[in-house]
C-alpha cells in the first residue's frame, strides 16, 4: 500500500499527535537508479515507526533525507513546519540539533573521546554546554549503564558504543529520535535492554521515534510498519 | 568561550602529536626567517663596512697597474708612476690638483706597549701630503714631519682602518695582544724604525723615532701607515739615493665631478688602474648584492619547506578528520561555529608558533652574531653585533608565514565543510 499520508494504528495512538516529519514525494536519484521514487511519509507525535525492507533499497537513504543530512533530493518534507529544501544550513543545523536524535548505524562516536564528551559534543560545539546538560547526560549514561569516567570511546564494547551513541541521541531532549538499525550486532538481550529503555524514555519525554529495523521481536513494538519497496513505502501490519 | 576552549579540546584529544608536529614546522619556519633576515643584513653591514670608501666624488685614485700593497711591502708590476707621468695627468685641462703618495721603500718596524706587553711588527710606511688628511684632523694634527723634527714631535701616523682589520684578526689574535678599535688607536704612541726590520737591513745606520697615531681612515687608497709625504721622500733619499723616483699613488682631484671619468679613461689608457668612489660602490654593491641574493634564496628554500610542511600536515590532519567534521555537522553543529572555532584555534596555535619562532630566531641570531664576534675579532672590531633586528621587516615577514599557514588552512576547512555530510560520513 502507498501511504500518502500517515495513519496511527499502532499501539502508540495519542489523541493529541500531529506531523512532526512530512514527506511528500520524496525521489532521490543514485546514478540514474530511482532509490526513492515518490516517497510520501508523515510521523506524527510520540509514534513509534519502524522502517524495514531488504539490504540496499535505501533505508539509510530515506532516513538521511528525513534527518536533513542529504539535501539532494526533490519533493517536499516539512519539520516542525519548516520546508527542509527552502531552509538554510543554519535552519536545518538548529533543526538537527533541537528537535532530533540521531543513533547511526555505525554509531558515529569520536573514539578518542570519553561517553561523556562524545554525549556533549553537540552541545559543547554549539556554545550550549551547561551544568544542567552534563547533569542530564550523566542521569542518562546511568540509566543506560553506562560508565562516567574518561575511557575513550575506543575502548568499549560495541554494546556499549551502542548505548554511547544512544544517549547522544537522547541529550537535548529531541522531539524524533531517528534511529539506522539502532540494534545491528547486538545479541538479543541487549536489543531488549534498548528498547525497553526507549519505550520507557519515549513515554517520559514524548518523542516520535523513526528506526530502520530488522529484528521481528522489536518491529512488534512498533507503532506502525513501513516497508521500502521499490523507492516506494508500504505500510504492514505490525 | 569557554565552551571554545573545551570545543577546541576535544577536538584535539588524540590528536595533539600532529599538531605539535605542524606547529613545530611553523615554528622553525618563524626561527629561520628572523635568523636569515637578521644575519643576512647583518652580513650586508659588515660588507658594505668593510668595502665603504671615503674618497670623494671628484677624486680618482691612480695606482700602477699590478701593484699590490701588503702588510709589509709591496709588488710592483706594469707602469710605473714617475714625474713624467705625473706631469702629464697635470696638464690634463680637467685636473685641479694632484697630491702624490709614496711608499717608504726602507725597511721599517715599529714596537711598543699595547696592554701592558710589548709587540713587533715590520711595517710599510706611505708617504701623503696633506690633501689626503680630512680638514677635521687638520685642525690638531702637524702633518709637516722631517728627520730634523724628531726630537722635538713624534711623528704623525695615520692608521688605515682596513690594516686595524687584519691586525685585529690576525696579528692580535696570535701574538695574544688586546684588539684595537679606530677609536681605541689614537694617541698610541710608539717606536718606528726606519733602516731594518725583521728581514732586511741596510748598510746605513737605522734610525729610531717617537711616532703617535693620530688618526685612522677608512680611505681604500691606503693600505699601509700614512705619514707626511716630506718625511719618506727625505727617508728614500737618504737611504736609496740611486733608487728611480716613483710614486705609489696619485689622488688626483677633477675640477668637476664629471670630469672624472675622462681622468680615468686616460690614466687607463697609460696602463695606469684608476679607482673612483663609484666604481668602489659598484663593487660593494654587487659583493653586497649577490652575498644577499644567496643569503635570501637559502632562507627563502628552507623558509619554502617549513611553511610547505606545516600547511601540509595542517590540511593532511583536516582531510584525516573529515568524517569527526561530518559527525559534528551531523549532529546539529553550524558550519559557521565550526568555522569560527577551528579559525580560532588555527590562527591563535599558529599565531603562538610564530611569535615564539621569531624569539627563538632572535635568540638564535644573537647567540650566533655572539660567537662569530668573539671567534672572528676581526668582527668584533669592526662591528658591534652582527644581528640586525629590523621590526618592522620581522614583523612583516612572521605576519606572513603567519597568514599564509592560516589562511590556506582556512580555506582547506572550508572546502571540508563545503562537502555534503553524508559524504563526509563515509570513512
Amino acid at each position: 500500500m502507498f501511504l500518502s499520508a500517515s495513519a496511527n494504528t499502532g499501539r502508540g495512538e495519542s489523541p493529541v499527535s500531529k506531523p512532526l516529519i512530512h514527506a511528500s514525494s520524496i525521489v532521490k536519484v543514485f546514478d540514474e537508479l530511482k532509490v526513492l521514487n515518490k516517497a510520501s511519509f508523515t510521523l506524527n507525535e510520540g509514534e513509534f515507526v519502524a522502517v524495514t525492507g531488504k539490504s540496499g533499497v535505501g533505508k539509510s537513504t530515506l532516513l538521511g533525507i528525513l534527518g536533513t543530512l542529504d539535501p539532494a533530493f526533490t519533493g517536499e518534507l516539512t519539520i516542525n513546519g519548516v520546508s527542509t529544501p527552502k531552509a538554510s544550513s543554519m535552519e536545518l543545523a538548529e533543526l538537527r540539533r533541537e528537535f532530533m536524535g540521531f543513533i547511526f548505524q555505525d554509531f558515529h562516536l569520536l573514539p578518542n573521546l570519553s561517553a561523556l564528551d562524545n554525549i556533549l559534543l553537540p552541545a559543547v560545539f554549539s556554545g550550549t554546554d551547561s551544568l544542567e546538560v552534563r547533569k542530564d547526560a550523566a542521569a542518562i549514561l546511568s540509566r543506560l549503564d553506562l560508565r562516567n569516567d574518561n575511557t575513550p570511546t575506543r575502548f568499549l564494547s560495541r554494546g556499549e558504543r551502542q548505548r554511547v551513541a544512544s544517549a547522544r541521541a537522547l541529550v537535548n531532549n529531541p522531539k524524533v529520535l531517528l534511529a539506522d538499525e539502532p540494534t545491528a550486532s547486538l545479541d538479543e538481550d541487549s536489543e531488549e535492554n534498548l528498547f525497553d529503555l526507549l519505550d520507557a524514555l519515549r513515554k517520559e519525554r514524548g518523542f516520535a521515534i523513526i528506526a530502520v529495523l530488522h529484528s521481528k521481536r522489536i518491529l512488534s513494538r512498533a507503532d506502525r510498519i513501513l516497508e521500502l519497496k521499490g523507492g516506494v513505502l508500504h505500510e504492514k501490519h505490525a | 568561550m569557554k565552551n571554545t576552549r573545551k570545543a577546541i579540546s576535544l577536538w584535539n584529544r588524540g590528536h595533539w602529536k600532529d599538531y605539535v608536529f605542524s606547529q613545530g614546522m611553523l615554528l622553525v619556519a618563524s626561527l629561520l626567517l628572523v635568523f636569515f633576515i637578521s644575519i643576512g643584513l647583518g652580513v650586508g653591514n659588515i660588507l658594505e663596512r668593510f668595502l665603504s670608501s671615503d674618497l670623494p666624488e671628484e677624486q680618482v685614485r691612480i695606482t700602477p697597474q699590478g701593484v699590490q700593497a701588503g702588510f709589509f711591502q709591496t709588488e710592483r708590476g706594469g707602469t710605473e708612476i714617475t714625474a713624467d707621468v705625473m706631469d702629464s695627468l697635470t696638464a690634463l685641462p680637467q685636473v685641479e690638483r694632484i697630491d702624490p703618495q709614496v711608499y717608504a721603500h726602507v725597511p721599517a718596524y715599529l714596537r711598543g706597549l699595547l696592554g701592558g706587553r710589548n709587540y713587533y711588527t715590520d711595517i710599510t710606511l706611505e708617504g701623503v701630503s696633506t690633501a689626503f688628511v680630512p680638514d677635521s684632523m687638520l685642525e690638531y694634527i702637524d702633518w709637516n714631519y722631517t728627520l730634523s723634527d724628531s726630537a722635538e714631535k713624534p711623528l704623525p701616523i695615520i692608521l688605515s682602518e682596513n690594516l686595524l682589520i687584519l691586525y685585529n684578526a690576525g696579528f692580535a689574535e696570535s701574538n695574544g695582544l688586546m684588539g684595537l678599535t679606530p677609536e681605541g688607536v689614537i694617541g698610541l704612541e710608539v717606536q718606528v724604525n726606519v733602516g731594518s726590520s725583521s728581514i732586511a737591513s741596510l748598510q746605513a745606520p737605522p734610525i729610531n723615532l717617537r711616532a703617535e697615531i693620530v688618526g685612522t681612515s677608512r680611505s681604500m687608497a691606503l693600505f699601509a701607515l700614512a705619514v707626511p709625504i716630506e718625511f719618506v721622500e727625505e727617508v728614500n733619499n737618504l737611504y736609496l739615493p740611486d733608487d728611480k723616483h716613483t710614486y705609489s699613488a696619485l689622488m688626483v682631484t677633477a675640477l668637476e665631478a664629471e670630469d672624472v671619468p675622462a681622468i680615468v679613461r686616460y690614466a687607463e689608457s697609460m696602463g695606469l688602474a684608476a679607482e673612483t668612489r663609484r666604481g668602489i660602490a659598484q663593487k660593494a654593491e654587487v659583493l653586497v648584492g649577490v652575498v644577499t641574493a644567496a643569503l635570501g634564496a637559502l632562507a627563502a628554500a628552507i623558509l619554502f619547506s617549513a611553511v610547505a610542511s606545516a600547511i601540509h600536515t595542517l590540511v593532511a590532519d583536516l582531510k584525516n578528520r573529515s568524517y569527526a567534521l561530518g559527525v559534528l555537522v551531523a549532529l546539529g553543529t553550524k558550519r559557521e561555529r565550526l568555522v569560527y572555532i577551528f579559525a580560532f584555534q588555527i590562527f591563535f596555535m599558529s599565531l603562538i608558533s610564530t611569535v615564539f619562532g621569531g624569539l627563538l630566531g632572535c635568540a638564535l641570531s644573537f647567540l650566533v652574531s655572539s660567537t662569530l664576534l668573539n671567534l672572528l675579532p676581526v668582527l668584533k672590531y669592526a662591528v658591534e653585533s652582527l644581528a640586525v633586528f629590523p621590526v618592522g621587516w620581522l614583523a612583516s615577514g612572521l605576519g606572513l608565514v603567519l597568514a599564509v599557514s592560516t589562511i590556506s588552512a582556512w580555506f582547506f576547512f572550508r572546502k571540508i565543510l563545503s562537502t555534503p555530510v553524508t559524504e563526509l560520513l563515509r570513512r
